[in-house]
């Protein structure tokens, strides 16, 4: 038996910033339910060393978690950035808007840069589908 | 000689100067798009047109029971249209008129403080062949073109030889990049790039405006001052600079007033322009069409002959409290681009889609009718995200009927 599955994976909290990515942009207008703009969207990028830190390899799906939802992506290692323990990349896509808060102070703008969560592993669960 | 090159209706740069080459039946090639334009504008397909519940029926039951939704509704929402021509956006405010609805569009959580400054002369702006003839120190703060307006840096701001920029990027001009992360633009402007923590943007406005004049800037953060010193220098001396303003910088910003401050610290040392990096081809389009007939750039409130305004009618706020009973969609996703916490709101109430491509949205919509695709499928025209007025004649054909004419449908039937 594998004692390592009843032992709590590794959490840690991140904040994301979410970008655009013109490849998810082209993908996008291809096919939004399209397997492309899935395999670009549904994604995380983390530092190396947060990686380690969670005991996931790139590839690996991560559970994001906060208030607001819980979905499962993928998760990237950082390529060129600098190293950013604690801050993770998200392309902007409804992955990241499951997890923007609904708070506004009455202002009609959402707090889309400003994302907190907990990232764990999901030990092998499939990317959240995109529906409503 | 007949001049036979198109216009790229993929972002708000509505670049014009795309060459197609038909095969048989439909597009074949496209030349100088970018891979975004390119999609675009093969994404034309022929599909069934009107849905209701998700099946398929003909033109005059999608209408009736458009009508009927709208009717019924006391406070309906007209939102989206940052994709449609001005033609198609002027008769949806008609629309608006006609049935006292709630009009926004998704520049009321994004540019839609800026675009007003710039329709109100608030800030000094620019035409994108200013900065390509002229251009010698661009900013891009919070943006990033390489991205989100593919052709921006190779077309007009940073790459290309202008009329008074012959020697160009190698030596006249300087790309600078502000962001909180480092972008594929951050990588282009190497050097000039200024990393900066999440929220860290006014603190750095503040900073530069010490630095521009000869005080010393500090930040909480500590970015070097020495380097911010540097930067307040090269700003000083440009000749005509621009500041491309991204979503990265006004999600950052509680109102305007640091911009201003910054504009204005600027033009008393050197020459500075502002231009919004505008997402959809022609949001700007619509901010300024709704500006002309009201007064405003967004968040608008018909009733009875009287405009109402203020950020209770945005559709982020008109959700949350639930004020609006029908939503009219045009050519916007807002169960993609929206939290989900407050997309949720639109499940409760009926939906009306229009656009030329299956998204969440459509699918939850009671009536869904399949437009054709802007400067693609039909002609018309769009303002570009400098202000300037762009025509633009259909590169293919279609029989999905046009949003213009779908909207004047539905205002004889009402
Ligand atoms: S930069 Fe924008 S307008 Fe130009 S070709 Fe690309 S998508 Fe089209």
């Amino acid at each position: 038996m594998d004692f390592g599955s009843f032992l709590a994976a590794p959490e840690i909290k991140v904040k994301v910033v979410t970008y655009r990515d013109i490849f998810q942009d082209k993908a996008m207008i291809e096919n939004l339910f399209g397997d492309e703009y899935k395999h670009i969207s549904a994604v995380i990028t983390l530092d190396s060393a947060d990686l380690k830190q969670l005991n996931v390899k790139k590839g690996d799906t991560v559970i994001l978690k906060n208030s607001f939802g819980r979905v499962v992506v993928r998760a990237e290692e950082s390529g060129y950035e600098p190293s950013h323990r604690g801050i993770a990349y998200m392309p902007k896509s409804s992955w990241s808007n499951m997890l923007v808060s609904d708070e506004t102070c009455g202002k009609g703008i959402p707090r889309f840069q400003d994302i907190s969560l907990t990232v764990t592993s999901a030990k092998g669960e499939k990317v959240t589908e995109l529906e409503f | 000689m007949e001049n036979n090159y198109h216009v790229c209706t993929g972002c708000s740069l509505l670049c014009d100067d795309i060459e197609v080459e038909y095969g048989t039946e439909t597009i074949n090639k496209i030349y100088t798009a970018c891979r975004v334009g390119v999609a675009h504008m093969k994404e034309s397909k022929e599909k069934v047109t009107f849905l209701v519940d998700n099946k398929p029926v003909d033109e005059e039951k999608a209408l009736s029971e458009t009508v009927k939704i709208l009717k019924n509704a006391k406070n309906p929402l007209i939102f989206g249209l940052g994709a449609s021509t001005n033609e198609a956006q002027k008769q949806a405010i008609e629309l608006g008129k006609k049935i006292n609805a709630t009009i926004d569009d998704s520049s009321s959580f994004c540019f839609g403080s800026v675009v007003e400054a710039l329709v109100t002369n608030k800030i000094k702006t620019c035409t994108l062949e200013d900065v390509r003839n002229k251009g010698d120190v661009i900013i891009f703060w919070g943006s990033n073109p390489a991205d989100s307006h593919p052709r921006h840096l190779s077309k007009h701001s940073y790459f290309p030889r202008g009329s008074e920029k012959q020697r160009g990027w190698e030596e006249e001009r300087t790309a600078i990049a502000i962001d909180i992360r480092k972008s594929h633009t951050a990588k282009i402007c190497g050097n000039y790039f200024i990393q900066i923590p999440q929220g860290g943007d006014v603190e750095l406005i503040d900073a530069l405006i010490s630095g521009l004049s000869g005080k010393l800037p500090k930040t909480s953060y500590n970015y070097p001052p020495k380097k911010i010193l540097e930067l307040a220098n090269i700003l000083k001396g440009a000749k005509f600079g621009i500041i491309f303003v991204g979503p990265g910088l006004i999600y950052s910003l509680e109102n305007l007033a640091p911009l201003f401050r910054l504009m204005q610290a600027l033009n008393e040392k050197s020459n500075f322009h502002l231009v919004p990096m505008v997402g959809n081809c022609n949001m700007r389009g619509f901010n300024e069409n709704l500006f002309t007939e009201t007064g405003y750039v967004n968040s608008v409130k018909f009733e009875n002959g009287i405009v109402k305004h203020g950020s209770e009618y945005s559709i982020v706020e008109s959700l949350k409290a639930k004020t609006v009973d029908a939503a009219l969609i045009i050519g916007s996703d807002p169960f993609s681009s929206l939290p989900r916490s407050i997309a949720k709101s639109l499940l409760e109430i009926p939906i009306i889609s229009m656009g030329p491509s299956e998204t969440l949205t459509t699918k939850k919509a009671k009536v869904h009718i399949n437009t054709a695709i802007s400067g693609v499928e039909s002609g018309g025209s769009a303002i570009r995200m400098d202000g300037t007025l762009v025509s633009f004649k259909p590169i293919v054909e279609t029989k999905n009927p046009l949003e213009e004419y779908i909207l004047k449908r539905i205002m004889e039937a009402l």
